[in-house]
């Protein structure tokens, strides 16, 4: 089996314009590795990928995406490529329309590979809610990959694509990346169009690049971001996020929140942190530990937020326009057991908390007043970025956990994001990096967070830290 | 004694050309099912867009309401379970109104009196459900067609002041050129909250909801059926319940629909997708400029015209013909312009039940026939036989007068046919002066056989004195 796929962006891209491989390699390399490496990352593969591949065949290759395989995540509607979000709901709904995102891939002539596995709604933090089964920790397939852009993470450390589009809301693009080694951007709230993107929570979702390098990621985040008017909240960003990639470091001044660092984390990953920020301090960076109040409510606020949205961007779930469909004679049976049968016990157990908190009295109580501590909660946060750069930490509480872990305990998959969902609800962009390894080989994610729409800040940070590394994540390489 | 407390509620469909947060084009009626995108069938995916057309035009009802206006408000979510919902929740505006303590002035028996509007909001319509049979089918046409909800302070009294209330805002909206406001065809809808209380008492009495009211003279029925019907109620010592009760047509009663339990829990929250908007100076001006003169003040200046009441509340009701009125009026007479319009050419347009853009009228014609009829060059009776081909036919006015052998008369050729007359009967002449009556009958008998009956009489007749005065 050829290895094209290992290589860099830039490799693939001259192979390609010197003619020494085809689109069609490319795939054909991608469909068999998928194959082989059974990792239950797709949901649907695209059976026309071959035939788009050769219809490039005879195009020349006029831009760095062109003919590159890429994994969407699947809560990203596709017109070609039916759209499940991994749920029951979903199993046989096709998009009449393309999610912009999408556009964008296909206007590169970008090769769709498939729609990738994920958590039944992008709601959970370990693939384990799909309706479809599993994804398996390429690294280890005993281990979650993380989730809810389980696959998509799985599809990138595994090499079966180049590049691949996740949905980050509590750090459903950051986590996964985390526990699989790979690079994963969540962008600024308002940098990529969500139009097609199926919402959880409206106002945390950001469709973000996964890749397996930092230079792969802003290039692809320089492709998805910007201003469409079919979503209200983007705004204009023209920037080339890849500018300061390369440029030197000293002088950034590095925020490390001390709640970040706590004895909550696994001791490997702080130890790793505590290396990283050693080098950063060598190289001229300033580092300071810092408090930033009010982070330990970001897990409530996100569930009283997130599901109180989800719970109504769900309701819209009932069968009649698209989607699964318990026809009963009574209207009321019809509503309760299309969604009883069509969603899953995760994503019910979401919409009911949802309802609750938005119900009645409980509004003011719960959801008026979580909006109120998540203003604070910014406020907090461009306080930091006043005097700082960047703010670093770790991206997960620990490694890739074994499969079923949270099976009796429902509240704890929420502390999976515990470093994630702070950053979400400011609408910070964040970006996870793979920075070594366990004693189990299991990939320990640095968390770098930027200030709004620096996001090329945290890729220079990011780039540099990775070069002074220099690690083979390649599957099996086994560092 | 018992007295009514009356609240309405009005629904009306604003006209922009494209729906409130989609494009599909805002016209109902058109073929079932055509004017629908992903959005409007809640696709997964989709996110709203918002129409601003749609915003200025409930601005402009706000200020034309005297409203106070929210220049930096926001949408909300309200939620609940319904196959006419696509999204499974309607987005409309529950903190931030857009308008909110406004008034409309009506008249009643004691005079002017000023209901209070408690709030102006903009939201989306629904899909509209069609029973038949055991299926219910649904047209999304109507899905996200922008509506304004206009909420009265429940200061009603009875169910004329419910009409009148009712015609007034109709006759606003419908002048602000910002919905068709037809009840009968939906593009209006009315509730009206009716509860009794002792007469001195502070509190409210509970109130009952009437919905499915078809037209605004039904509102005055319904409304007067539920205030005896609650009367009797009370009067017999029982308490009344709070219900929502639909009007039926047929009985002309209301029925029980639902009683209200706990109050509906719409699970409002704010509404993630749209940013708030900011109506800045400009924007809030331009609105304001845009509104033009409305119907108590065309009523005022028509009044001052001459114009008689009758035809004021005529052409005010029948906005197309009065729009071409104002279009035209300030060049001829008003009178006789508005007479023609509300009499003659409006009865030929019910008759043949079409608009007035739909006739060949020409404004040329109309204006040279009211100058004619203005000048008594012909006579009413003329002016009848004429109208007809200027509504139907494309000849202009001289044609027709030729066709219909009518001589037009203007003062010079009738003061010669005059002149010669009277040289010609000298006698005649002095046997009027003499104080013979009779003389002058003779020589308008003569006139007219030479004018073949075209002339005035009356304008005949004033010539002829002032002529024969003249002579010694």
């Amino acid at each position: 089996m050829t290895n094209y796929l290992d290589l860099e962006l830039k490799e693939i891209h001259e192979l390609l314009v010197s003619k020494k491989i085809r689109p069609t390699d490319l795939v054909k390399e991608a469909f068999l590795k998928i194959e082989k490496n059974k990792l239950n990352d797709f949901i649907s593969l695209n059976e026309n990928a071959l035939k788009e591949a050769e219809a490039l065949g005879e195009v020349e290759a006029d831009n760095i995406f062109f003919g590159i395989p890429i994994a969407i995540k699947d809560n990203i509607v596709t017109k070609d490529l039916r759209t499940t979000c991994a749920s029951k709901m979903l199993e046989n709904f096709n998009s009449v329309y393309d999610a912009t995102v999408i556009e964008k891939v296909k206007e590169k002539h970008m090769i769709i590979i498939g729609k990738t596995n994920m958590d039944e709604f992008a709601m959970g933090s370990t693939g384990e809610t799909s309706f479809f089964g599993n994804t398996l920790n390429p690294r280890n397939k005993s281990r979650v990959p993380g989730g809810s852009s389980s696959g998509s993470a799985a599809a990138v450390a595994s090499r079966e694509v180049v590049l691949a589009l996740g949905s980050d809301t509590g750090g459903s693009v950051r986590q996964p990346s985390g526990f699989c080694g790979i690079v994963g951007l969540k962008p600024t709230y308002g940098s990529v169009s969500r139009h097609g993107l199926v919402a959880f929570a409206s106002s945390l979702d950001q469709i973000g690049p996964m890749t397996k390098n930092v230079y792969e990621n802003a290039l692809l985040f320089n492709l998805i971001a910007g201003k469409d008017e079919k979503d209200l909240n983007t705004v204009e960003n023209n920037k080339d996020f890849t500018s300061l990639i390369g440029k030197d470091i000293k002088g950034l001044k590095i925020a490390v929140p001390n709640y970040y660092m706590s004895d909550v984390i696994n001791a490997e990953i702080r130890n790793k942190i505590n290396e990283i920020l050693e080098i950063l301090k060598n190289k001229g960076c300033q580092v300071d530990f810092i408090d930033i109040p009010n982070l330990e409510y970001a897990i409530p606020l996100y569930q009283v937020i997130a599901l109180g949205e989800a719970s109504t961007n769900l309701a819209r779930f009932d069968g009649i326009k698209y989607g699964f469909l318990s026809d009963q004679e009574k209207l009321e049976d019809m509503y309760n057991l299309t969604r009883s049968i069509g969603f899953g016990a995760e994503v019910k157990r979401r919409i009911m908390v949802g309802s609750l908190v938005l119900s009645g009295e409980n509004a003011d109580k719960y959801y008026y007043k979580a909006l109120k501590l998540r203003h604070n909660m910014v406020s907090n946060f461009k306080k930091v970025f006043e005097k700082y750069d960047l703010i670093l930490g770790p991206t997960n509480t620990d490694v890739a956990y074994p499969f079923n872990r949270h099976l009796d305990n429902v509240l704890q998959s929420f502390y999976d994001d515990l470093l994630t969902i702070p950053v979400s609800m400011a609408g910070l962009p964040a970006l996870a990096l793979p920075i070594g390894f366990n004693h189990e080989s299991l990939p320990i994610g640095l968390q770098i967070i930027g200030n709004y729409f620096k996001e090329e800040v945290i890729y220079e940070l990011a780039s540099f830290i990775e070069k002074e590394l220099n690690l083979d994540l390649r599957i099996g390489s086994d560092k | 004694m018992l007295v009514p407390t009356i609240g309405i509620e009005v629904h009306a469909e604003l006209k922009s050309n494209s729906k409130v947060f989609s494009r599909s084009k805002n016209d109902f009626n058109d073929e079932v099912n055509t004017n629908v995108d992903e959005l409007d069938l809640a696709y997964p995916g989709t996110l709203p867009r918002l129409n601003k057309e749609v915003i200025s035009m409930a601005l402009k009802a706000c200020l034309a309401f005297h409203c106070k206006i929210n220049r930096h408000m926001h949408f909300d979510r309200k939620n609940y379970f319904y196959p006419d919902l696509p999204k499974g929740f309607q987005i409309t505006q529950k903190d931030t109104p857009i308008g909110y303590d406004g008034y409309i002035e009506i008249k009643t028996d004691d005079g002017i009196k000023k209901i209070g509007l408690e709030r102006i909001h903009i939201e989306e319509d629904t899909c509209k459900s069609i029973h038949s049979g055991k299926q219910t089918l649904l047209n999304y046409n109507r899905a996200g067609v922008p509506l304004i909800e206009i909420v009265s302070k429940p200061v009603i009294s009875n169910g004329k002041e419910a009409c009148a209330y009712l015609e007034a805002l109709r006759e606003t909206l419908l002048y602000l050129g910002v919905s068709d406001v037809k009840m009968e065809e939906g593009s209006m809808r009315c509730d009206a909250n009716v509860s009794l209380k002792e007469e001195n008492s502070e509190t409210l009495g509970t109130k009952t909801e009437i919905k499915n009211i078809g037209s605004i003279s039904k509102v005055a029925i319904s409304i007067n059926y539920e205030i005896e019907r609650q009367k009797k109620i009370l009067e017999s010592g029982l308490k009344v319940r709070e219900e929502t009760r639909r009007f039926d047509d047929k009985t002309e009663t209301t029925i029980l629909m639902r009683v209200k339990e706990t109050g509906n829990d719409y699970r409002y929250l704010p509404e993630p997708n749209i940013p708030f908007v900011n109506i800045d100076e400009k924007w809030y001006n331009d609105v304001l400029d845009s509104i033009g003169i409305l119907p108590n003040e065309m009523r005022e200046e028509y009044s001052t015209l001459g114009i008689s009441s009758n035809n004021i509340a005529t052409l005010i009701a029948n906005k197309e013909l009065n729009d071409y009125y104002r279009s035209i009026y300030k060049k001829t007479d008003p009178i006789i312009l508005a007479n023609l319009l509300t009499g003659d050419i409006l009865s030929h347009l019910n008759k043949n039940n079409i608009e007035l853009k739909d006739t060949h009228l020409k404004e040329k014609d109309i204006l040279k026939l009211t100058d004619l009829l203005s000048k008594k060059t012909i006579t009413s009776k003329q002016g009848k036989e004429i109208l007809p081909s200027l509504l139907e036919s494309d000849e202009n006015i001289d044609e027709v007068i030729d066709k219909l052998g009518i001589k037009s008369l203007d003062d010079g050729a009738l003061e010669k046919i005059v002149q010669d007359v009277v040289k010609a009967n000298s006698q005649s002449v002095n046997d009027y002066k003499a104080g013979k009556e009779k003389a002058l009958k003779f020589l308008v008998g003569q006139v007219m056989k030479e004018t073949k009956g075209a002339a005035n009489p009356e304008a005949l007749n004033r010539m002829l004195i002032e002529i024969i005065n003249k002579i010694n």
